[in-house]
């Protein structure tokens, strides 16, 4: 039995510390693509209203892990989960957990923006209509807190009718968030947002998630290390399906524990 | 030693960095032995030399500053190779220091020679210099064989300079009171021995950077203070 990793506090510095309780505790998951095993045996935990990033070279099992938390994996045929992922002390990996609730609770943006093919209003109206009844008044104050938490509300606010597919990708990419964040999730799973934008917007997605996590528990995938050392406050660094290191994100960028994350990190690997 | 990084021009500039650091300290080192050297002998030529050495050492601090923040600016370092930029440069602020107080020293030269330096006193100016010699060497050979525990040690051993300055501040101060006319060289050799002692300082700061960088760890805040010339505070 392998032991659950969790932050420890750094006793040298004081460090913007993630106090929250675990809001995803993951214990012993493995996960197979067929045959090939894909995660071994990783345990961590999450804690709630924080930044969590994931770091690792390609195939380290990383964006693998963040597909677990909404079990979107099980769209795809052949792929299996074991072990435990809990959700506020509920296993989501559950056959009786309710697909819908869960990926209501989890949100997920991906690499590439991925607006409907509808107006700006819709593409946040939609999701919204899917799981509540809410007058035509109390749908545009949601659609307008979405956009707004989205820092995106000042830029379409006179167009909300255009389509979403006219907005530049860095808007696309925001807007994408605010779908996300008007059906009040719990946790938002970031794959990659900022890597198909350019230097200013992702900028601006990384201000909005510094402001996103009073609220959500955050977890980003990036290849982008400097963007997981900005904006997170733990970082768990994998390898070949490994979980390596996991511990405050200060701890990771100055002084890790494990040659492999300092070689990853520092760019001496392979 | 450390694997090399995929980009290769990364490693030549740490490199660069930590060959400033190597030759700053040869010439810190080199500087307090001639200071030294001149007081004990009413060298004023060798003084001069101490004098001339401090502006190249200015020149190669700068020198360093430059490269370091260059070096962050476009690699943006982390782990041990920001440990190593960052320790580079506060290691680099300590020897520059060192470099200004031994020509502090050599400044005094002239001034001692002329009343001549007292051979008992000279014999006990020597003794401290000659200890932090051995810890300004001490410091950059475990810097640079990556050695955390004889960089521990070497901090400890600051207690030593600190009890050598003690004993010759009440030497000198026996000198003054028996022969009022030794006053003025007591007095110039009083602050080369304080001198002595700050550059011990210095050492211990750059130890303590050199723990760092090569730990990752900051070394308790604590550490032996045996100067009995002031009051406690």
């Amino acid at each position: 039995m392998t032991q659950m990793m969790t932050i420890e506090p750094a006793t040298t510095h004081a460090t913007r510390h993630a106090t929250g309780r675990p809001k995803i505790e993951v214990r012993n998951l493995d996960f197979h693509y067929g045959t090939s095993r894909a995660l071994k045996d990783i345990s961590l935990s999450l804690p709630e209203r924080s930044v969590t990033a994931f770091i690792g070279p390609s195939g380290c099992g990383k964006s693998t892990l963040l597909r677990v938390f909404n079990r979107i994996y099980e769209l795809y045929p052949g792929q299996k989960a074991s072990g435990e992922v809990l959700l506020d002390g509920v296993n989501i990996l559950d056959r009786k957990q309710d697909l819908n609730l869960l990926r209501a609770k989890i949100g997920m943006v991906f690499q590439k923006p991925t607006p409907f093919p509808m107006t700006i209003y819709e593409n946040i109206a939609f999701g919204v209509r899917l799981y509540e009844k809410l007058t035509k008044a109390e749908l545009d104050g949601r659609v307008e807190d979405a956009l707004r938490r989205a820092a995106l509300w000042d830029e379409v606010k006179d167009k909300l009718d255009a389509s979403g597919l006219s907005l530049s990708g860095g808007q696309q990419q925001r807007l994408c968030i605010a779908r996300t964040v008007a059906v009040k999730p719990e946790v938002i799973l970031l794959d990659e947002p900022a890597s198909a934008l350019d230097p200013i917007s992702t900028a601006k997605i990384e201000e909005l998630i510094e402001e996103l996590q009073a609220d959500y528990t955050i977890v980003i995938v990036t290849h982008n290390m400097q963007q997981a050392a900005r904006v997170s406050r733990q970082t768990a660094f994998m390898y070949l399906g490994e979980l390596i290191e996991f511990a405050d994100t200060e701890t990771i960028f100055t002084s890790p524990r494990e040659k492999r994350t300092q070689d990853y990190i520092t760019g001496r690997f392979g | 030693m450390d694997s090399q990084h995929t980009v290769r021009s990364f490693d030549e500039d740490l490199a660069h960095v930590d060959r400033l650091i190597r030759e700053m300290s040869e010439l810190a080192g080199a500087m307090v032995a001639s200071a030294t050297g001149s007081l004990v002998g009413s060298d004023n030529a060798l003084a001069q030399r101490v004098i001339a050495d401090d502006k190249a050492m200015d020149a190669r601090q700068r020198a360093l500053d430059e490269s370091a923040i260059a070096l962050i600016a476009k690699r943006q370092p982390v782990a041990q190779d920001l440990r190593a930029v960052v320790g580079a440069i506060r290691m680099a602020a300590d020897l520059e220091r060192i470099g200004d107080l031994a020509k502090n020293i050599a400044k005094r030269v002239a001034a001692v020679g002329e009343g001549g330096t007292p051979r008992n006193l000279a014999h006990s100016i020597e003794a401290m210099s000659k200890l932090v010699l051995e810890q300004i060497r001490g410091a950059i050979e475990a810097y640079v064989a990556r050695d955390a525990g004889a960089l521990e040690r070497l901090r400890d051993r600051d207690e030593d300079i600190d009890i050598k300055y003690t004993s010759v501040f009440r030497e000198l101060l026996t000198y003054m009171m028996e022969d009022p006319r030794n006053i003025t060289a007591c007095t110039h050799l009083l602050f080369c021995a304080k001198n002595l002692e700050r550059i011990g300082d210095h050492v211990t700061n750059i130890a303590e950077n050199a723990y760092y960088v090569v730990t990752g760890a900051l070394l308790p805040l604590a550490r032996p203070k045996r100067d009995e010339t002031t009051p406690a505070a």
